[in-house]
């Protein structure tokens, strides 16, 4: 008791008041056990990409945060806003121009976090929910693109959402709806622009962060699945914890990305185009450049007329998407070496080759246009 | 282990390492208004680059000999491996990228004729899209392929030249978990509140130094934009004022009308009166 005592009296006033908030919110145990992780086969580059998807998003939010206090989710005055906060706003610029590009590194975060666990094996049982989770997280980043897409009101956000809400109205049973909903008009205009404001800002961040909270507990208690390789004596002889290596490599990620995405914010700031009008006059609608493969699918021969339309942009897509969802359920195989899952490397191999081609596709196709 | 994969096992984790302390010198020079990729802003990053890329190549190297292959180097591996490594790249790296562009040059034009053949002898409605995808493959696999294997020759050019370290280098003694902990006490700070102080204390400084030196607000750093909003002018509107200035335009009309009337009447020979009505009925709507 007198050791007790003569213990307090020698800690310095941080460690008072730590003590303080830890009998009553249990601190220490928290923080043992978010840093006691036990990861097995040691930390690995392969598995910051989750960490950095976090990252993004609270950085998302914030700069989102800070540009609303200036943007006015209105026709009249959404264009003007947004030209205000790139010349008038104090560092407006910036702000805008890396919610830009932050959102186009969540879309290859997601993708690069899917693909680490795809060839890793790490949907298979016991994580078939984590992935299911994780395809619907997947869903909601695209649809923070979409919606953001809109905002800005210039000619390049207003034809974009016309092309995107064309291709939903394609969509079986709940098409006619989504696209009547998410226009709110036969044309877009302002409740076009309401509600894709209302999207962006609050029900997507909503289930964005009750999801990735569920994705994050469930991972919890399922724990890493850790490499593909090796017996399992020597990966749990190389298990690590948390803290403090895959703390450092993901910390180094989020800094390398966070640099990378202020990098592009200078060197590519966002540029309006005119304000959106309904004449297209000139300008060439296109997608976000992670739709631009879907989109120059779209200009194939075989996908053109009403079926081959909706062949392309509904039909295939959401099979694909729903092949994911079915994956876990479909592979049951406990073997997680990709390279003793042929099928799933090639088929990984293709679509990635896919992408690439129809996306620098696109671009050629853009200046050919031009 | 071949020379091929221990280039790649070497460069990988070395372009890592350099790759975020580059990148945020490189920021603090845009947020100067300095271009990194021209004139003096390249320049000030290259010279920044021969350090940090000697120290990474070091610790990358002997963290490779040491986890893969058992053993420890002599010291100055890394400015030694750099040294040779800036030569065999520079003259190296031309090649490749001369190789490359010829590779890729003659591919296109071969496939482009080989198109144009096929459209006029063939199918000579191939659409606009289907046409560039196919161009693209076509071409695109041979540059790829050509670039593999130029980049893999440089690899291999690497791990030829970091053999010799590898030969000199005294072989490590003990179990695995012995090994382990050898590595892990090497790269293990061992003061590592100091390590963490210091590396935030860096971090708040270069966060001081990019907002100092970013400008707060207009130029747009884009030179090729055009601001196409323009403020309207407020006008401030005086109740009185506006409609005498009303009321005089609409008598200066109803003069002109009258006139007009009056001439159209002397023409025709209609009465007054009726004018005179038809400008009361003017006035009243």
């Amino acid at each position: 008791m007198k050791e007790d005592i003569q213990a307090v009296n020698q800690q310095n006033a941080f460690e008072k008041v730590v003590e303080f908030v830890d009998e009553r919110v249990g601190l220490k145990t928290i923080q043992a056990k978010m840093l006691n992780e036990p990861i097995p086969g040691g930390s690995r580059w392969a598995y910051a990409f989750g960490s950095v998807l976090l990252f993004i998003f609270i950085l998302q939010v914030v700069t989102g945060i800070l540009l609303m206090f200036y943007y006015v989710p209105s026709t009249d005055h959404a264009y003007a806003s947004t030209q205000y906060i790139i010349h008038e706003v104090d560092y407006g610029w910036f702000l805008l121009s890396y919610h830009f590009w932050g959102s186009s590194a969540m879309v290859v975060m997601v993708f690069a976090h899917m693909s680490q666990v795809f060839l890793w094996g790490a949907y298979k049982k016991p994580r078939e929910l984590i992935w299911l989770v994780g395809l619907a997280l997947f869903g909601i980043v695209m649809g923070f693109g979409f919606t953001g897409y809109l905002l800005p009101w210039d000619q390049r956000a207003y034809w974009a959402t016309v092309v995107g809400v064309e291709i939903m109205d394609k969509t079986p049973l709940v098409g006619d709806f989504l696209a009547r909903f998410l226009k709110g008009g036969p044309t877009p205009g302002q409740m076009t622009l309401s509600r894709f404001f209302v999207i962006h800002v609050m029900v997507l961040p909503a289930a964005l962060a009750g999801l990735a909270g569920l994705h994050i507990f469930l991972f919890r208690k399922a724990g890493p699945a850790g490499p593909f390789r090796g017996t399992p004596e020597e990966i749990k002889a190389k298990t690590d914890y948390f803290f403090p290596r895959q703390i450092w490599k993901d910390i180094v990620a989020m800094a390398t990305v966070f640099l990378i995405i202020c990098s592009l914010a200078f060197i590519e700031p966002v540029v309006l185009l005119e304000q959106a009008t309904p004449d297209p006059g000139d300008y060439h609608p296109e997608p976000e450049w992670y739709f631009l493969f879907l989109f120059q699918l779209l200009r194939l021969k075989i996908f053109g007329g009403q079926f081959g339309q909706f062949l392309g942009a509904i039909a295939i897509p959401g099979a694909f998407m729903a092949f994911l969802a079915a994956l876990p359920f479909l592979d049951t195989k406990p073997e997680r070496n990709i390279f003793k899952r042929p099928v799933a490397l090639i088929g990984w191999t293709v679509i990635m080759i896919f992408i690439l081609v129809f996306t620098v596709s696109a671009i050629i196709n853009r200046e050919f246009l031009h | 282990m071949s020379n091929t994969k221990l280039g790649l096992l070497v460069f990988w984790p070395t372009f890592w390492t350099g790759f975020p302390i580059k990148l945020v010198f490189a920021l603090l020079l845009l947020a100067a208004h300095m271009h990194p990729w021209e004139g003096t802003g390249l320049y000030l990053l290259l010279l920044v680059s021969i350090p940090v890329d000697i120290w990474a190549l070091g610790l990358c190297a002997r963290t490779v000999l040491i986890d893969r292959l058992k053993v420890d180097p002599q010291p100055g591996i890394g400015l030694n491996l750099w040294g040779r490594w800036a030569v065999f790249s520079a003259v190296v790296l031309p090649v490749i990228a001369m190789v490359v562009s010829v590779v890729t040059e003659a591919a296109k034009s071969v496939v482009a004729s080989m198109t144009e053949s096929f459209k006029e002898h063939i199918f000579p409605a191939l659409p606009v899209a289907e046409q560039i995808s196919l161009e693209l493959v076509m071409w695109g696999s041979v540059a790829s392929v050509a670039l593999i294997v130029c980049i893999l020759g440089w690899l291999y050019g690497l791990g030829w030249l970091a053999q010799p370290f590898v030969k000199n280098a005294k072989p490590l003694d003990g179990t695995r978990d012995d090994q382990a902990d050898f590595w892990d006490r090497l790269r293990i700070p061992a003061d590592q509140p100091l390590l963490l102080t210091a590396f935030t204390g860096v971090g708040v400084v270069l966060v001081f130094i990019f907002w100092g030196l970013m400008p707060a607000t207009t130029p747009h750093p884009h030179a090729e934009y055009e601001y196409t909003f323009e403020k309207k002018e407020v006008k401030i509107v005086e109740p009185k004022k506006v409609l005498k200035e009303t009321e005089q335009v609409l008598a200066k009309a109803e003069l002109v009308v009258k006139k007009l009337q009056d001439e159209k009447g002397e023409n025709q020979e209609k009465p007054a009166a009726k004018i005179e009505t038809t400008t009361e009925e003017k006035q009243k709507k």
